[in-house]
C-alpha cells in the first residue's frame, strides 16, 4: 500500500485550478488594459501547469528544459522587480521576494528531480542523479508555508497579488460615467455599460480573497512537493 | 525585539495616484499575533509532513509502525493504550492518517483566521496531549528516556504550552508577550516549571548516560544528508566522551534559565539568548531537525518550539516595543495603489 493516488490527483487538480485562475486574471487585466500583476498571473499559470504534471505523471508535457527556462526567466524577472522596488522605496524586503523563492523552488525541482522512491513526481530530466540538499528544500518549504499562513491571516486582502487587480475590479464595478484612476496604466477609465452585467461575477471571481487563496494553494502544493523531495 | 513581519495596505481608490510620496499609515505590530502565525506555520508544516507517502503505509516504517514502536518500555497500562491506537491505524492507515492530517490542517488554518483562532488553539491543546500520549509514548517520561537532547518530555507538549501562552487577548506586550494573556505571575510560573522540568530531565534516567546519548544520535543518522551525518558523527563522539558533562551543563543552563525571569531583565535576556543558542545547536546536531531531512518525520521535534517559547518571554520595555510600521522609511505608496510591502513571507496581521 502506498500513498493514495487521489491525494496526488487532488493536488494536481488544485494546481490546474490555480493555473486556470491565473488565466482568468490575465484576461481581466487585458480586458481592462491594466498590466499590473500580469507577472504574478503568468507565474501562477506556469507553476500550476508544471506542478500538476509533477503530481500526476500523465499530465506532464513539454521537456523539462522548457520549464527550466521558463522558471529561470521568471526568477530573473522577479529579482529585477525586487531590485526595482528596493531602488524605488529604499531598503526593505520586497513582496516580490516570495515570487523569486517560488520560481527558485520550481527551478530546483527540475534541476534535482525527486528520487524514484516516490511515485508522485514524473519529471523527465536527464539529471536524475543529482539530489537537492534537503536542508534547502526544508527551508524553502517552511518559507512557503509561512507565506501561506501570513497571507491567509492578513487583513489586507489581495496583497498576495500586490492588490494589482483592484483597479480592474473597481473599473468594472464603477457606475457609468464615473471616473476611476490608478494602476500602472493610470488611464482615466470609465466603466463600459456592457460590462455592468458582468461586474458582480467578475468581482466575485477576481475577488482579492480568491487571489490570496490561489497563492495559498500554490504555496502548499509547492511546499508539499519540496517535502516529497526530502 | 521586533516583529518578523509587517504589513501592506491597500488604499481606498480615492487615494490612488501615481504619486509615490511617502504616506504615513500607522499600523502597530501585534507581536502576539505574529507568534501565533509562526505557530500556525509549524502546524501547517506538520500537516504536510503527515501526508508523506510512508505515512499511509502499514509496515514497520509506516505510521502504525511508528506509533507501535513508542509503546516499548512504557508501563503496561500506557503501552496498552498505545498499541490499541496503533492497531486502529494499522487496519485503516489511509483513513486514519488522512484524518490526522486534516486535524492539523484545521488547526493551522484555524489559527490563521482570527474568528477561529480560539477554537483552533483549544483543539491544538487537546490534540497535542493526545499525540503526546498515543504518538510519542508520553515522550519517554515513564521510560526514563525523556532527555531534552532528544526532545523530552515530548516535543508536542510545547505546542500545548505555546497555545496557552499565545491565547488571544487584548493588552500590551510588555513586559513580555507570554504575559499578555495569563499575566506576569502565571507566565513566570509556567516558565519556571517548563525549564525546571527540562533541567531535571537532563539528569534523570538515561539522560546523563554517555552511551544512551550516543545512541540517541546514532539511531537517527540514517538517511541524513552528508553534512548532517558528519555533524552527527561529531555529536556521537562528543556524547560518548563527555555525555555526562554535557547533560550536567544542559541541566545548569536550563536551571538558570528557569529562575532568570525572577532576576533582572538583563539576566533574563542573557539566559534566553543562551537557551536559544543551546537548543538551536541541539536541534541541528542532536535532534537532526527532527529527522525531517531524512524523510521520515512528522514534526520538527522540540528545538524550534523551545526557541519560539523563549522568544515570547523576551523582556520588552516601552522603548523596545515595535513602532508603527507606517513610517516614511518603510512605507510608501506604489503606483498601483498598494503600499510597498517589506516582509518576505507575507502580509502580517
Amino acid at each position: 500500500m502506498d500513498t493514495p493516488s487521489w491525494l496526488y490527483y487532488l493536488f494536481g487538480v488544485a494546481m490546474l485550478v490555480v493555473a486556470a485562475y491565473g488565466v482568468f486574471l490575465l484576461l481581466v487585466s487585458f480586458r481592462f488594459g491594466d498590466p499590473a500583476g500580469r507577472d504574478v498571473d503568468i507565474a501562477h499559470l506556469f507553476m500550476g501547469v508544471a506542478m500538476a504534471g509533477m503530481f500526476v505523471s500523465r499530465w506532464t508535457f513539454w521537456p523539462s528544459g522548457f520549464w527550466e527556462l521558463v522558471f529561470f526567466v521568471l526568477m530573473v524577472w522577479f529579482i529585477a522587480r525586487s531590485a526595482q522596488s528596493i531602488q524605488r522605496f529604499g531598503l526593505h524586503i520586497p513582496h516580490e521576494a516570495i515570487h523569486v523563492l517560488m520560481s527558485l523552488a520550481m527551478l530546483l525541482m527540475y534541476w534535482f528531480p525527486m528520487a524514484a522512491s516516490s511515485n508522485a513526481m514524473s519529471m523527465t530530466s536527464s539529471s536524475s542523479h543529482r539530489i537537492l540538499d534537503p536542508g534547502v528544500g526544508l527551508l524553502l518549504a517552511f518559507t512557503l508555508f509561512g507565506s501561506a499562513i501570513f497571507t491567509l491571516a492578513s487583513p489586507i486582502k489581495g496583497a498576495s497579488h500586490h492588490g494589482t487587480h483592484a483597479v480592474a475590479r473597481r473599473r468594472a464595478l464603477a457606475p457609468i460615467g464615473s471616473a476611476v484612476s490608478g494602476g500602472d496604466s493610470s488611464v482615466e477609465a470609465e466603466a463600459e455599460p456592457h460590462l455592468r452585467g458582468d461586474s458582480s461575477l467578475l468581482s466575485a471571481i477576481a475577488s482579492p480573497q480568491l487571489e490570496d487563496l490561489s497563492h495559498v494553494v500554490m504555496c502548499i502544493g509547492m511546499g508539499f512537493l519540496l517535502v516529497l523531495m526530502l | 525585539m521586533s516583529s518578523a513581519v509587517s504589513t501592506s495596505v491597500e488604499l481606498p481608490s480615492s487615494e490612488i495616484s501615481r504619486d509615490t510620496r511617502p504616506v504615513v499609515r500607522p499600523r502597530y505590530h501585534d507581536l502576539q499575533r505574529t507568534f501565533q502565525l509562526i505557530l500556525a506555520t509549524v502546524w501547517l508544516m506538520d500537516a504536510v509532513l503527515q501526508i508523506q507517502p510512508f505515512m499511509f503505509t502499514r509496515g514497520s516504517s509506516g505510521f502504525s509502525g511508528m506509533l507501535h514502536s513508542t509503546a516499548a518500555g512504557n508501563p503496561s497500562v500506557v503501552a496498552h493504550t498505545i498499541t490499541w491506537n496503533a492497531s486502529i491505524v494499522y487496519h485503516q492507515p489511509v483513513l486514519t492518517n488522512t484524518l490526522f492530517a486534516l486535524v492539523q490542517f484545521v488547526i493551522a488554518f484555524g489559527i490563521a483566521f482570527t474568528r477561529t483562532l480560539r477554537p483552533a488553539l483549544g483543539l491544538s491543546i487537546v490534540w497535542s496531549v493526545g499525540v503526546w500520549w498515543f504518538g510519542e509514548g508520553a515522550g519517554g517520561v515513564f521510560q526514563g528516556t525523556a532527555t531534552p537532547f532528544g526532545g523530552g518530555p515530548g516535543a508536542v507538549l510545547f505546542y500545548a504550552v505555546l497555545a496557552v501562552l499565545l491565547w488571544p487577548s487584548q493588552g500590551s506586550d510588555s513586559p513580555f508577550v507570554a504575559a499578555r494573556t495569563v499575566g506576569v505571575k502565571n507566565a513566570k510560573l509556567i516558565w519556571l516549571v517548563v525549564w525546571g522540568v527540562l533541567a531535571i530531565l537532563s539528569l534523570v534516567g538515561s539522560g546523563r548516560q554517555p552511551k544512551a546519548l550516543h545512541d540517541l544520535v546514532a539511531g537517527q543518522n540514517v538517511g541524513q544528508p552528508g553534512w548532517l551525518a558528519h555533524i552527527d558523527k561529531v555529536s556521537e563522539s562528543f556524547f560518548l566522551h563527555h555525555g555526562t558533562s554535557a547533560a550536567l551543563l544542559l541541566a545548569i543552563a536550563c536551571g538558570l534559565t528557569a529562575v532568570s525571569v525572577y532576576i533582572t531583565p538583563q539576566f533574563t535576556q542573557i539566559m534566553i539568548v543562551t537557551a536559544i543558542v543551546v537548543f538551536a545547536v541541539i536541534w541541528v546536531a542532536v535532534q537532526d531537525f527532527g529527522g525531517i531531512l531524512a524523510g521520515g518525520a512528522t514534526d520538527p521535534n522540540s528545538g524550534p518550539l523551545i526557541i519560539l517559547l523563549a522568544l515570547i518571554y523576551w523582556p520588552l520595555t516601552a522603548g523596545e516595543l515595535p513602532r508603527p510600521t507606517g513610517t516614511a522609511e518603510n512605507t510608501v505608496i506604489a503606483n498601483d495603489g498598494v503600499i510597498a510591502n517589506d516582509a518576505v513571507i507575507g502580509n502580517g496581521a
